[in-house]
């Protein structure tokens, strides 16, 4: 059976896992955007944190996502089966970026710039939201790429654990022995990496011209 | 190209053509090639098989395990890259032969060795005695609390309970949909697809009630499981057999007289315990299969 | 002298090093600014000028003496506050890349919540100050300026909130002889009718004696002369000479 029509068959069950695997995705990355930015503030401010804490994230991302998951199934509130563990996994694997990009941007931020908002009297707050984080957003923004390109393809493995989305073709087929059905899951995830990485490239080349 | 240069290429050419052809004369002779797919299980067998051969026989043994699927070692064995390997009798008839699965084990057997035979010229012998067939587990303490033993039994509480399944379980022609059908099971939500490893923790963590193992994991009595008996004998037949390349046998008539000492030693609970060994405790697979051959296969 | 704006009394400022020892960088600066006064603060590379700068606005915190702002002691005032009383352009201008001229020099009259039109009129009336069509230049960005013109705006910025006080580090360096002057005569008139208290740091003896009404020189991060200009000319000190010579 040749993919174009596995698809015309299959049409409705493929949205719905297509749909299930950017809400991983979504949900995931925005997670780990409202605890990576925070810290790889914080970071910026507590320059003795910075190494316990990236090297923490990068011990995080080397961990093989199905033993992960072994380590997140028996938690009491991230853990067990289904999309809930799949988004702990995923923001997990997503944390190293967008920390280490955020604490990059920041501290990148010329020091003219910074000494000057702080001379003519901006306060921390004032000086982090209006000119520290905006000129970082495109550094930021990078590593929120690297974290979603990385995240559609890790959520293939989110089928490992009942949690649906385009890993469960993969997983399907390799199970049987059918490459149609891998490449009905592999196929679109490719392109969904390929087109947040080229979307989110437009928007950082847009917001980098400043 | 000067003619030096000419007359050295020449004479390279001619030494690595005979160098080619001097290899199967080296391959071949007293050395027997033992392979693996690429699961713990099939390489503690093949390292079962190699030593067994070692112990027997004058013949060296080279070791190629965990070579890859089924597929792969098929394919490897056919073309002589390897001379053995163990293989299922469940899988070679529905994935190598490409026969709609059959619940009888015996005419499952004597199909495989037969067409084994005939069109690959590769002889099955006589099986280890385990069947390593999917296997319906739930926790011993529940398998106690309400009195189960066969899947059938299985069938009562099934309303109540949650499943988790591998992907190759729900999908395959003799996976879940026949079994459902078979003693009309029925569970409180559609099974759980996942990972065949995830399910054993997701039943250990009380996520799920009821998984499909396979009836030789070693994982099996580590996590203090029950297996369900398949009273309706639903699952097809996969015992593991030696299979050798008859010119080998005939060559060495004695690795088939050594093998045959193998034959029905081993149960699924033995299988189990020998891949705990492996798998959960770590052990090193030479150490596992002398300790085995020791004990259960002495020296007379 | 009219009405004090800025008194410095025996400030000095040790830096800690890692071994525990502590360097004196700045020692026993004692010096006051009136209003429509300007303090040229000459000295080499080094001698603590711009350290002296940032004692007076405490974003660096003086280890001996005091300074009061408009008769306030600044270490009883909160940094931030002081600091928007305090016009200041650093040494290497430091404009918000991200925002227009016009964002840039809004920006403490933003913080502190002007209303839009104010700001706005506010705006405009600097850039014309600072020599800058505001038609032309409020919407341009940082990079599409010439390193004068970027120079311009960071004085408009000080300026921004109307303080009484504006501290200048070199806020000409790096500029070609020419424009240089131009600019110092600019700023002269522009000093002359905006009756500030100014201290106003250079390595360039010529622009110190064009601009200050004052002139102290820092070696070694000591003030070792404080005078008139023309009382500067006379000094017999060899750091004046040797200042006095490049003339
Ligand atoms: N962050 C710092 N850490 C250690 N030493 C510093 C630091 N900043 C300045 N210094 C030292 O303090 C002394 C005074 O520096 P300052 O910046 O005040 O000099 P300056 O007169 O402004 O020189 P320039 O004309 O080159 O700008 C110098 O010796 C300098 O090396
Ligand atoms: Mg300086």
């Amino acid at each position: 059976m040749s993919l174009i029509e596995f698809y015309a068959r299959n049409g409705r069950e493929a949205l719905g896992l297509l749909g299930q695997h950017l809400v991983l995705v979504g949900i995931s990355t925005a997670v780990a955007l409202a605890i990576g930015v925070p810290l790889g503030i914080a970071l910026t401010r507590r320059p003795a944190w910075r190494r316990p804490v990236l090297g923490t994230a990068n011990v995080f991302q080397t961990i093989p996502s199905l033993a992960l998951f072994g380590f997140l199934i028996p938690l009491p509130l991230l853990g067990g089966i289904g999309a809930r563990t799949a988004i702990a996994a995923l923001v997990v694997y997503a944390l190293l970026p967008i920390i280490r990009n955020t604490y990059t941007g920041v501290i990148g931020v010329d020091a003219a710039v910074v000494e000057a908002g702080r001379g003519m009297g901006m306060t921390d707050g004032e000086l982090l939201r209006l000119v520290e984080l905006p000129l970082a957003v495109p550094v930021i923004l990078a590593g929120v790429r690297i974290a979603v390109v990385v995240g559609v393809g890790t959520a293939t493995i989110a089928a490992a654990i009942g949690a649906g989305g385009l890993g469960v073709y993969i997983f399907r087929g390799v199970a049987t022995v059918n490459d149609t059905l891998i490449l009905a899951g592999a196929l679109p995830a490719a392109v969904l990496a390929l087109a947040a990485d080229a979307g989110l490239g437009a928007l950082e080349r847009r917001l980098s011209r400043r | 190209m000067s003619p030096t240069a000419t007359r050295r290429w020449c004479r390279a050419t001619r030494v690595a053509v005979l160098l080619v052809s001097l290899v199967p004369a080296c391959r071949r002779g007293d050395r027997i090639v033992v392979g693996a797919k690429n699961f713990t299980e099939s390489d503690l067998l093949a390292e079962l098989v190699a030593q067994q051969i070692e112990r027997r026989t004058a013949l060296t043994v080279e070791r190629r395990l965990h070579l890859g699927g089924t597929f792969v070692c098929h394919q490897a064995i056919v073309a002589g890259e390897i001379d053995a390997y163990v293989e299922y009798t469940g899988t070679a008839f529905t994935a190598v032969l490409q026969h709609v699965p059959v619940q009888d084990p015996d005419s499952v057997w004597r199909a495989v060795a037969a067409e084994y035979l005939e069109r690959f010229g590769l002889v099955w012998l006589p099986p280890f005695g385990f069947n390593n067939t999917f296997a319906i587990a739930v926790r011993r303490a529940d398998a106690e609390r309400e009195g189960l033993r066969t899947i059938a039994d299985l069938a009562r509480v099934a309303p109540r309970w949650r499943a988790g399944f591998g992907y190759e379980f729900l999908e395959r022609a003799d996976g879940f949909p026949g079994l459902a059908r078979t003693y009309g099971l029925r569970f409180a939500a559609p099974p759980t697809a996942m990972e065949l490893g995830l399910t054993y923790r997701a039943l250990a963590d009380g996520r799920v009630d009821v998984i499909a193992g396979n009836s030789t994991d070693g994982l099996i009595p580590a996590l203090d499981l029950v297996v369900l008996e398949d009273d309706r004998r639903y699952f097809p037949p996969y015992h593991a057999a030696p299979v050798v390349r008859r010119a080998v046998l005939l060559r060495h008539p004695e690795v088939e007289r050594a093998l045959a000492e193998l034959a029905g030693r081993l149960s699924d609970a033995e299988m189990r315990r020998l891949n705990a060994r492996a798998d959960v405790e770590r052990q090193d697979l030479a150490v596992i299969a002398r300790d085995w051959l020791a004990e259960h296969v002495p020296t007379p | 002298m009219s009405e004090t704006v800025l008194e410095v009394r025996g400030l000095g400022f040790a830096r800690r090093g890692s071994d525990g020892s502590s360097q004196s960088v700045v020692a026993d600066l004692t010096f006051a600014l009136g209003r429509a006064e300007t303090l040229a603060l000459l000295g080499r590379s080094g001698s603590g000028k711009t350290t002296t700068l940032k004692l007076i606005n405490r974003l660096l915190e003086p280890t001996a003496g005091s300074v009061h702002v408009a008769g306030q002691e600044v270490t009883t005032a909160r940094g931030v506050q002081l600091r928007r009383r305090i016009g200041y352009v650093i040494q290497e201008v430091g404009l918000f890349p991200h925002f227009t001229v016009e964002q840039n020099v809004a920006l403490i009259p933003r913080l502190e919540r002007w209303p839009p039109a104010r700001i706005a009129a506010r705006v405009r009336t600097l850039l014309g100050m600072v020599g800058l069509e505001p038609d032309t230049f409020a919407g341009r960005y940082p990079d599409q300026l010439s390193g004068g013109q970027r120079q311009r705006v960071g004085v408009a910025r000080a300026l921004a909130a109307d303080p009484p006080l504006l501290l200048l580090d070199e806020p000409f360096g790096a500029l070609d002889p020419v424009t240089r002057v131009e600019l110092q005569r600019e700023f002269q008139s522009l000093a002359q009718h905006l009756d500030k208290a100014m201290v106003f740091v250079t390595h360039d003896v010529r622009e110190a004696l064009a601009i200050g009404t004052r002139v102290g020189l820092m070696q070694d991060g000591r003030l070792v002369f404080l005078g008139s200009p023309g009382e500067f000319r006379s000094c017999p000190h060899p750091e004046c000479r040797a200042f006095l010579e490049a003339l």
